[in-house]
């Protein structure tokens, strides 16, 4: 899984820390945003971390850990404006830290408390997707939508907008992705598709899915695609915002592929230990995203120990209200759920949850 | 605390303890690993949801242990450390530890640069401000849940607050569809504001789907099941006509019935019911008995034109005066005569000892046709009897069985019966034998026919008295050879009185 | 009042409704220039622009996907299937996401969209143009399913189905499009999910909907000179169902038939015939029989007037009913 000499890709800080030139992009933050970005990157793995750690005692049916794709997605997440949309698959947890979803909110999925309980419309976060790739296709439609808003190609920045969905290196096989693209190339849509290629579909390689490096697809649709280290913070944050102002500029799709690892299983009822070698975990393990960043900043000295250790109490302060609010979730009884299958409900359909309240109502020990 | 084992997922039912990674009396914290347990998917790592001390492991390595099976009990109130976590990876891929090495343990942070890789960092608990997740109340005290898995079965039925009104749903569903104001349902309310879209609305405003307007009340029609409907138009029956006397007015079949006939008493009329009691209901038995044993039939046709002759000649006579003497008596002797030479067809079988009995004496059993049912008493040794002796008997005891006045004695212990079908004018049958009997032998109804007399060169046909007489046997007591020689016996004595005197 | 063919009337249907809401759009193959293969969209994308008239790639997958993101936009899409046969591609987006999102957003996002398909049999044309899909759709929580029978119907369906919430897989009988009807353009339509009782009755009620409609009617007629009066009823929306037209005509005749093109195992009949036999057991004379397309794949052209319930059909299963 090494990358060939010669390979576009993208980086500007490598696994040690050190800052690396590239000639097309740069990275601009300031020396505190840099560190608000490891503080995200760190708050997200706990997020994460605790999430598996809930799953493991029975909190939580399932979870899908991101341990290791921080950096693609704090990254990506740093690029995106006030008029974008997002559209992400389900394991986009960094991503919805950034945008301001409510970390217990994305438990409530995996609790089964919840479908997908967010305010999509106001977080600009659509929901969590989970048969694979349907939503490169909603993102495509958002996007052509958004050209009929009037929010792409004006002159002022601030009044234009683009879509960016996520999805894996999985996905790429699907139909619905390969259709995302022919649309989106087809009506020069304003939409970022970032692919996060963290080597591993369950327990296929990428090497199954593609016999090309994946941002190699965008040229066979027309339009541009772009690797970059997805454990590189600074070169994610770079690539993405140069990709979301193309699209709002109305200059059409960008395919990003951020190249990355799967640190954990696929889900908490994975056991990857079935498929790969520690020694491919080892070497990714030196390429770890914050670890890189961390070092760099206490080099540059835009943090110290003593922020670190500040962060570490707010790490350990996420996860406690994280494990308290994931066992006061409960969800609404069934009765609820009734009148959410259209937006008017059927005579037939309220009829039957009548009677459905009448049944459940009956038994003593009514729930 | 006493902490359960989860379910580790997808309905996993069980798990095997692999490894404990923690001991009793050691202090952990919160998700610290402490067990490595088995699934039928994988190697799992369970965190501990609190943080105190080891007090018991109450589960061992290698034990299969079910969801929700307490595994660890853990205490409070001690110090704990708090690990260090930034930049932490937990490693998912646990290989096996060969050694215990620290470095794999995933409890471990990896820090670059950081003190001897794999040793955990312990710091004091307790920054001021900081809420400690072990000395929170709802933490601790937080019972596991058992997991997702399926429900173990249930084998009985909730209990219902009132019993489970059936509803009828044409009245109450029905009547519900009929409803036509429906609320309308909620609506999304928070929509982002977009940007103005230049378009302008031109025409009048779509026309909205609307609810259905519905019509008035289903007619209520009568309330008949289609077997019911079909009986009534079997019988002509208009089921507006009728009222039901069913729940809810249901209309039902005997409605149907009685509104067709109303004369007939209710259950309808030419149908006639009859209790099994009394004699009847032993015969039901005795015959529903009998039939359970192996049984043959052989029967012979029997000119007995002599055996009438030796009737008439004995009714003249004084001493049978007053007796109703017939055919069958001579039948009877003729059937104690042909035992003595044929004693097995007057046995039984006693099971215990699994002997044959040979009858000494003939209880002859006369079958009697009584206004009761079928009766058989029995002449106690009827061998012994001259033939006025039989024939007074046999008066008797039919008598007094059509009077209903049979002892159980005179019930009881029948060796061989006979019976006469002749009576009712039948040629022959095939008589069911009384329980407990090797034979019965009947007496069919006597005819004039033609018949080949004589031999040789006066061999001629003349009209003679003929009757069948059919003798029925245990084929387990009496066998082919057996059967027949006696019917053969009894025929020669009802064909040749004289005979008799052979035997 | 006018007379206009099916198609016309959906055409005209179309055009007051992107007119009406500028939201509206339509999205589907060759709908532009070309004005859909049936004509439906006819000269509206010169009327409405290239941006409201979409012309979509060949995919159908990804013209219900993209247009599930035109919704979740604010707009109101209205996409069109080429042909019933080529609707599975999309059937992943129909049911689990189109068909879901209200549901699975805690009702908080709406999918105003509607899918318009042409189908049915009886025109003579090849495999996959020919099929009868309403059940999988029926079948479907989320997802509403009407079927316009005549010109008039379709006028007015159509919009109806626009300007509801909720998604709506409109069934156009595409052997009806070139029959003409009148079109009341003044009318009060009746509500979308309400059947109609095409003709009063009392032997007994022949229940259809699109294409098999106008068969009941004819078999009606021919019953009629048999000195039979049966019922008619149009269902208009198969899901959800207008029990109360359907048990009140049920409870009064004794005596139902349902007409459809689909095969009869598991379809539309299976679910009307169980609501009748649950709902008006004690009015029933007789039990429910359904005529149907037999359970094969749709057959050849040449043997399609075989295979679909036509009048003969219709009053066979008729005879059997008033025989019990």
């Amino acid at each position: 899984m090494s990358i060939t000499p010669g390979e576009e890709f993208v980086q500007l800080l490598d696994p040690a820390g050190n800052a690396v030139h590239h000639p097309s992009f740069a990275d601009d933050s300031t020396p505190a945003e840099l560190a608000a970005d490891l503080r995200d990157m760190v708050l997200a793995r706990r997020i994460d971390t605790e999430a598996t750690a809930l799953q493991r005692k029975g909190e939580l049916g399932l979870w899908p850990p991101m341990l290791g794709q921080e950096a693609a997605q704090i990254g990506s997440a740093r690029a995106v404006g006030p008029l974008d949309e997002v559209v992400p698959s389900y394991r986009e947890h960094g991503v919805a830290w950034c945008l301001g979803v409510d970390p217990v909110d994305l438990l409530r999925t995996f609790r089964g408390t919840a479908m997908v309980d967010w305010d999509s419309r106001a977080l600009r976060f659509h929901l969590y997707s989970f048969v694979i790739g349907t939503q490169t296709l909603h993102a495509v439609g958002i996007a052509m939508g958004m050209q009929r808003d009037g929010v792409v190609g004006n002159p002022d920045p601030a009044a234009n907008g683009a879509a960016m969905v996520y999805f894996g290196d999985g996905a790429t096989s699907q139909g619905d992705v390969n259709e995302a693209m022919i649309f989106a190339a087809s009506y020069a849509a304003p939409v970022v598709f970032f692919c996060q290629n963290n080597q591993w579909a369950i327990s296929e390689p990428i090497s199954l899915q593609s016999r090309i490096p994946l941002y190699r697809r965008a040229a066979g649709f027309g339009f541009p695609g772009i690797r970059v280290d997805g454990n590189d913070v600074l070169a994610v944050k770079a690539v993405t915002r140069w990709a979301l102002e193309r699209a709002r500029r109305g200059e059409g799709p960008t395919l990003i592929e951020a190249y990355t690892y799967r640190m954990g299983a696929h889900t908490t009822s994975d056991d990857p230990t079935k498929y790969r070698r520690a020694a491919e975990l080892q070497e990714w393990r030196a390429k770890d995203p914050i670890e890189r960043l961390r070092t760099h900043l206490l080099r540059i000295g835009a943090i110290d120990e003593h922020w670190l250790a500040g962060l570490e109490t707010e790490s350990e302060a996420l996860a406690e209200r994280l494990r308290a609010g994931c066992v006061a979730l409960t969800g609404d009884g069934l009765g609820d759920w009734f009148e959410r299958a259209h937006a008017e409900t059927p005579p037939g359909l309220l009829a039957q949850r009548e009677e459905y309240l009448a049944y459940a109502d009956s038994f003593e020990d009514a729930r | 605390m006493e902490f359960r084992l989860p379910d580790p997922g997808e309905g996993l039912l069980e798990a095997e303890i692999v490894a404990w990674r923690v001991a009793v009396g050691e202090v952990v914290a919160v998700n610290d690993i402490i067990v490595e347990i088995e699934t039928a998917k994988s190697l799992v790592e369970l965190p501990s949801p609190a943080a105190g001390t080891v007090e018991a492991l109450l589960v061992a390595e290698g034990d299969l242990v079910e969801v929700g099976t307490p595994i660890i009990r853990i205490g409070e109130g001690v110090e704990r450390p708090v690990q260090v976590v930034t930049g932490q990876v937990q490693d998912v891929v646990a290989e096996p530890s060969v050694s215990g090495r620290v470095e794999d343990s995933p409890a471990a942070p990896v820090e670059a640069g950081g003190p001897a890789s794999g040793t955990p960092t312990p710091e004091t608990a307790g920054t001021p401000g900081t809420p400690e997740t072990a000395g929170s109340p709802e933490a601790s005290r937080t019972a596991m849940l058992v997991g997702y898995g399926a429900k173990p079965a249930s084998v009985a039925r909730r209990a219902r607050k009132r019993p489970a009104e059936v509803l009828l749903p044409e009245t109450d569903q029905v009547d519900e569809s009929y409803r036509t104001d429906r609320p309308v349902s909620r609506r999304t309310d928070d929509v982002t504001p977009a940007a103005p879209v230049t378009a302008q609305p031109s025409g009048e405003t779509l026309p909205g789907p609307g609810q259905p307007t519905g019509g008035g009340e289903v007619p209520r029609p009568p309330l008949a099941k289609p077997p019911v409907r079909r009986i009534a138009r079997d019988l002509g029956v208009d089921l507006a006509d009728l009222t039901g006397t069913g729940p809810g007015g249901l209309i039902t079949a005997e409605d149907v019935v009685a509104a067709a006939s109303p004369q007939a008493p209710s259950g309808g009329s030419g149908t006639r019911r009859m209790p099994l009691r009394g004699v009847r209901r032993e015969m039901f038995r005795t015959m529903t008995a009998s039939l359970q044993v192996p049984q043959a039939t052989a029967w012979v046709e029997v000119d007995v034109t002599r055996s009438q002759d030796l009737v008439e000649s004995l009714k003249a006579r004084r001493e049978f005066a007053g007796l109703r003497i017939s055919p069958l008596l001579v039948f009877a002797k003729a059937a104690c005569l042909a035992i003595a030479r044929n004693p097995e067809v007057n046995s039984s079988f006693d099971a215990e000892r699994e002997e044959i009995v040979l009858h000494g004496d003939v209880n002859l059993g006369i079958a009697a046709a009584t206004p009761r049912g079928l009766i058989v008493p029995n002449i106690k040794a009827a061998n012994r009897l001259n033939l006025l002796e039989l024939a007074t008997e046999m008066n008797t005891k039919i008598a007094v069985a059509r009077q209903g006045k049979l002892q159980p004695g005179d019930l009881a212990l029948g060796t061989f019966t006979i019976t006469n079908v002749g009576v009712f004018g039948v040629d022959a049958g095939t008589p069911i034998m009384n329980p407990g009997e090797a034979a019965i032998m009947c007496l069919g109804t006597i005819v004039r026919r033609p018949w080949v007399i004589g031999e040789g060169d006066r061999e001629r046909i003349e009209i003679r008295s003929v009757c069948t007489v059919a003798l029925t046997f245990d084929h387990r007591l009496v066998d082919g050879e057996m059967g027949s020689k006696f019917l053969a016996d009894v025929a020669a004595i009802m064909a040749d009185p004289g005979l008799a005197m052979l035997f | 009042m006018t007379a206009l063919t099916m198609a016309k009337a959906i055409n005209a249907g179309l055009r007051r409704a992107l007119a009406a809401d500028p939201k509206v759009l339509l999205a589907g193959e060759d709908i532009g220039k070309l004005g859909g293969v049936f004509r439906v969209t006819e000269g509206l994308q010169a009327e409405f622009g290239p941006d409201r008239v979409v012309d979509s790639p060949l995919a159908e997958s990804g013209i219900v996907g993209t247009s599930l993101g035109l919704a979740l936009r604010g707009y109101r899409p209205v996409v069109e299937i080429q042909f019933d046969g080529f609707t599975w591609p999309a059937f992943d987006q129909l049911v689990s996401q189109v068909a879901r999102l209200h549901f699975r957003s805690h009702g908080r996002l709406t999918v105003p969209m509607v899918v318009r398909i042409p189908y049915g049999g009886g025109i003579g044309a090849i495999e996959h143009h020919s099929e009868s899909p309403e059940a999988y759709f029926a079948h479907t929580p989320g997802l509403l399913v009407v079927s316009p029978a005549t010109a008039g119907d379709a006028y007015w369906m159509i919009q109806q189905a626009i300007a509801a919430d909720d998604p709506v897989v409109f069934l156009e009988p595409k052997r009806r499009y070139h029959e003409r009807g009148e079109v009341d353009t003044a009318a009060t339509p009746l509500p979308l999910h309400q059947a109609r009782v095409v003709k009063a009755g009392t032997d007994a009620t022949l229940i259809g909907y699109g294409p098999m409609v106008r068969t009941c009617v004819e078999a009606a007629i021919a019953a009629a000179g048999e000195g039979r009066n049966l019922e008619v009823i149009d269902l208009r929306s198969i899901s959800p169902l207008d029990d109360d037209t359907v048990l009140t005509s049920v409870a009064r005749t004794g005596r139902a038939i349902v007409v459809h093109e689909a095969a009869g195992s598991f379809g539309v009949g299976a679910e009307v015939a169980a609501r009748i036999q649950e709902r008006c057991f004690y009015a029933l004379q007789a039990p429910v029989l359904r005529v149907t397309g037999y359970d094969l794949p749709y057959p050849p052209s040449r043997v399609e007037d075989d295979f679909l319930p036509d009048l003969d059909r219709v009053l066979d299963a008729v005879d059997r009913s008033l025989a019990y």
